[in-house]
């Protein structure tokens, strides 16, 4: 009797921690109640994020749009352990973003493309590797350089390239150590809009073939709704989630889906919500 | 581009011309004066001192000496530098005792030179003094140069460093060093002709030979000639060296940014 009654109990309680494991990790990026607060003069602080939760799942694109001076940068900053929050916690791959720092898991790209200015494009996306301690692996750096469009220029410093070229090395870089996770800080915003939307067809060519968990933070709509697969809508200061909008156009997207009705009403509407963010991030 | 290049060339000839004539203007200056005897029996024209530079025993002398405080300061200038260039690292590397070490380079510099060479004289010795007072010298240079030079990555750099898991030395060798050397070696030229001066100090207070220790001697005995002329070549080797490190300045400029 006391056998048959016990069986089920454990069958449970380990079905329980199953699920309670599965659900731990499958999302990639969870941020749960996350307020942060950055400190000013005499003891004032401005609030830059309140009440926000995000969650990405694996092999999820992400993108974060909000008008400027939102927060959005330092969610960012937030998952890439760069900032630690007020409250709440950020969890990438279940774990704290300095976990996944120390073991090499995160790939990163910036405006400032932050290539080192002596290094030639082959010695800058090789330097994860260095940085690592690992040995670098030449087919692999070789091979990215391919995926973004540079093997000609592998021995060029970066001074020599243009500045959509200085990207393409900064996201292969990024890219070099299969990070677990790919965060983008409007890794083209410094671009002008012709190379920018290159750029941006460029990015989904080269997501299509790694399909890394991504998370983008950027002020074009655009490139938000090319790119993502939900686009985060934010509020003004201090920021919140405004909306979620999920993207189903359907992949590979090139320049045809930029011409859709499809595409274009998408962008409309959260151009709408945008705007109307805006008054209270000034109100704020 | 060319026009700006062609500018660029013309105020550059422009400077250079200025500088030369400048130049040019001091030295027969220095002949008038002591053509006339202006400032006294010690100052003697500028073409009796180059003429008593001819004489073979002269340049035996001078030669001498300088070799001695070219190899002081040459040997101070690398110490001085290495230590420099390793404490401002160390205090990167262990960023509570950087403060700690900007005070402490700041006190050091504060004791004059000249009070230090007496001190260094009993307890390093009259031979190692003019390296050690180099190297004090260079070294302060260096080491304020070296941690503003560490320090100079762009916080993007400092950014993709820290997610890609870059410890204090990777960080350190892979990007602030390399990142900070054009101003490391700015700081190197300031620490030549330095180095130079320390050396000279240094053998003022009694090395065995040295352009210091021929000024001393020189000064003693009235050998105006021999005064100037030490004097002459001690300012050339301050100049040369600065002039050997600005041509260093020039290609890691061209290599680091």
């Amino acid at each position: 009797m006391p056998e048959r009654a016990v069986e089920p109990i454990t069958e449970a309680i380990t079905e329980a921690i199953t699920e309670a494991i599965t659900e731990a990790i499958a999302e990639a990026i969870a941020l749960s109640g996350i307020g942060k607060e950055f400190p000013l003069r005499r003891g004032h602080a401005v609030r830059a994020l309140d009440g926000f939760d995000l969650t990405v799942e694996h092999g999820e694109f992400v993108a974060i749009l909000g008008p400027s001076g939102c927060g959005k940068s330092t969610v960012l900053r937030l998952v890439a352990g760069l900032e630690a929050p007020t409250e709440g916690e950020v969890r990438v791959e279940g774990r704290g973003p300095a976990e996944l720092i120390r073991e090499h898991r995160l790939g990163v790209a910036f405006q400032e493309h932050a290539l080192l200015p002596w290094a030639s494009a082959r010695a800058n996306v090789a330097l994860p590797f260095k940085v690592a301690g690992r040995q670098v692996d030449r087919a692999r750096v070789d091979a990215l350089l391919h995926l973004v469009g540079l093997e000609g220029f592998a021995d060029a410093r970066p001074r020599q390239l243009s500045g959509g070229m200085r990207q393409r090395v900064a996201i292969a870089r990024a890219l070099a150590l299969n990070p677990d996770v790919l965060l983008l800080d409007e890794p083209f915003g410094a671009l002008d809009a012709v190379t920018r939307r290159r750029m941006n067809l460029e990015l989904a060519r080269i997501w299509m073939a790694q399909r890394i968990t991504t998370l983008l933070v950027t002020h074009d709509v655009d490139e938000a709704v090319l790119l993502a697969d939900r686009v985060v809508v934010m509020t003004g200061r201090p920021g919140r989630v405004r909306h979620v909008q999920r993207v189903d156009l359907p992949r590979p997207r090139g320049t045809e889906v930029t011409r859709e009705p499809a595409f274009h009403a998408l962008v409309d509407q959260l151009t709408g919500l945008l705007d109307e963010a805006e008054p209270a991030g000034t109100a704020a | 581009m060319s026009g700006g290049a062609a500018r660029t060339a013309g105020t550059s000839a422009r400077t250079a011309g200025l500088a030369a004539a400048g130049a040019v203007l001091l030295v027969a200056l220095a002949e008038v004066i002591g053509r006339t005897g202006l400032a006294g029996p010690s100052w003697p024209p500028l073409s009796a001192v180059v003429e008593y530079l001819t004489a073979p025993s002269a340049q035996r002398v001078l030669g001498r000496a300088l070799a001695a405080t070219g190899s002081a300061a040459g040997l101070g200038f690398v110490l001085g530098a290495a230590a420099g260039v390793a404490l401002a690292a160390l205090g990167t590397l262990l960023p509570p005792i950087g403060p700690g070490l900007d005070r402490l380079a700041a006190l050091v510099n504060a004791i004059p030179l000249i009070a230090l060479g007496p001190l260094l004289i009993t307890t390093a010795g009259r031979a190692a003094t003019p390296t050690l007072v180099a190297a004090l010298a260079a070294g302060f240079a260096v080491f304020v140069a070296a941690t503003s030079a560490l320090a100079a990555a762009s916080e993007g750099q400092r950014d993709v460093f820290a997610v890609l898991g870059a410890g204090r030395v990777a960080t350190l060798l892979r990007l602030r060093l390399p990142a900070g050397l054009p101003l490391i070696v700015d700081g190197l030229t300031l620490a030549g002709p330095g180095a130079v001066l320390g050396a000279v100090i240094g053998e003022w207070f009694g090395a065995p030979r040295g352009v210091g220790v021929l000024l001393v001697s020189a000064m003693q005995n009235f050998q105006t000639n021999l005064l100037w002329a030490a004097a002459l070549a001690s300012s050339v080797l301050a100049m040369a060296a600065y002039l050997v490190l600005l041509g260093l300045r020039h290609a890691v400029q061209r290599r680091f940014t």
